[in-house]
């Protein structure tokens, strides 16, 4: 089947109901999301689909089939970081880091839908992925400098 | 395969046994009773019966109020509580305004096989609309909101029949899989007992 990844057309010859998040890692390379419990528990394996934040792990393949697949490694580049990336650097949010690129993703969804989040929304759109590091003060604090910079731009 | 069996290892981590398989899209036979042909009695009796099936936790579950945050509620759940991730599906009742439903939801054929994960059937994910509250209500308020066609979607009785019949959500809950209790009796006994307490004439509790 063809899947659109970060803007680029992928064959790739998978069973249809083989997870997202498996055809993205073993397939395609695409190592940046995580796998963290394969049931929708953590969020570890957020991506978007046609902008919408999803857990790849529960996405069969053949559902991702005509969208618009994004992973951490399509939402920027190093020499053009996307806002959330700026800031989660800027906060130094991550401790370990397993959990970042789901948070990333999904802090990038909520944003589109909340371009000035409050505290309560950013909890509640945010408490689906999990951080055992516990960055969860620095993950908002990275979110509302976020949602700054995307007002500036 | 390696995928397969990184989450047959997930599945190693519960005890609890998945549920034989249904046959997908499980449909019913609609056939209402002759009118007049059934007794406000034996219409009550089948309403208790609904009413089993109704504040089941496969049903009252999702059928919450305008806080809009589903339960989980049930015999493998312990004391009921909201649902974990902070989740709120909002008015849209399918989380639009904050993280979709559908974002572990997913549109999904064949069976719920996996215990704790996000139950999926082939349609989208949500709540039911917020004026069919069911959760913690009593026999009488959920029946008096069944028969009330400014909340229930202004069906009559064969109406709520076909949309069990036709909401794959509906026919999840009697095949939910992964370790979950099904709602109680079958899909089509629920629809029986719909068909013969309208024709009843919808008896309630709080009825003369």
């Amino acid at each position: 089947m063809k899947l659109l990844v970060n803007g680029d057309e992928r064959e790739v010859d998978v069973e249809d109901d083989m997870p997202l998040l498996w055809v993205l890692r073993d397939e395609l390379g695409l190592k940046g999301t995580k796998y963290g419990c394969g049931i929708a528990q953590c969020g570890a394996c957020t991506v978007h689909m046609d902008g919408v934040a999803v857990r790849s792990c529960q996405v069969a393949a053949a559902t991702a089939e005509g969208t618009d697949v994004v992973t951490i490694e399509g939402l920027g580049m190093p020499e053009a970081l996307h806002a959330v990336q700026d800031a989660w650097i800027e906060h130094q949010v991550a401790q370990c880091g397993y959990c970042q690129s789901g948070q990333i993703m999904q802090a990038a969804a909520l944003l589109e839908m909340h371009p000035e989040p409050s505290d309560d929304v950013i909890d509640i759109v945010m408490s689906g992925n999990l951080c055992r590091c516990g960055t969860y003060p620095r993950i908002r604090a990275a979110v509302k400098t976020a949602a700054t910079k995307l007002q500036e731009t | 395969m390696g995928w397969k069996i990184k989450t047959a290892t997930a599945t190693l981590l519960v005890t609890s046994l998945a549920l034989a398989a249904f046959a997908e899209g499980e449909n019913v036979t609609i056939n209402p009773p002759a009118e007049g042909s059934i007794s406000r009695q034996d219409g009550f009796e089948a309403w208790q019966r609904i009413y089993e099936v109704t504040s089941h936790p496969r049903c009252s579950n999702c059928h919450v109020g305008a806080d809009n945050i589903p339960m989980w509620s049930g015999p493998s759940y312990g004391v009921a509580g909201p649902h974990g991730m902070n989740i709120n599906a909002g008015e849209s009742r399918i989380g639009a305004e904050y993280l979709q439903c559908s974002a572990c939801h997913t549109y999904r054929e064949g069976d719920n096989d996996m215990p704790h994960a996000a139950p999926q059937v082939a349609t989208n994910w949500r709540l039911p609309p917020v004026e069919a509250e069911w959760f913690g209500k009593s026999g009488v308020e959920i029946c008096n909101q069944l028969r009330d066609p400014d909340r229930n979607g202004g069906r009559d009785f064969n109406e709520i029949a076909g949309h069990l019949d036709h909401d794959l959500i509906l026919h999840w809950a009697w095949n939910p899989g992964g370790g979950r209790e099904p709602a109680p009796f079958s899909l089509q006994e629920h629809v029986n007992d719909v068909l013969a307490w309208g024709v009843a004439g919808y008896p309630c509790e709080n009825d003369e």
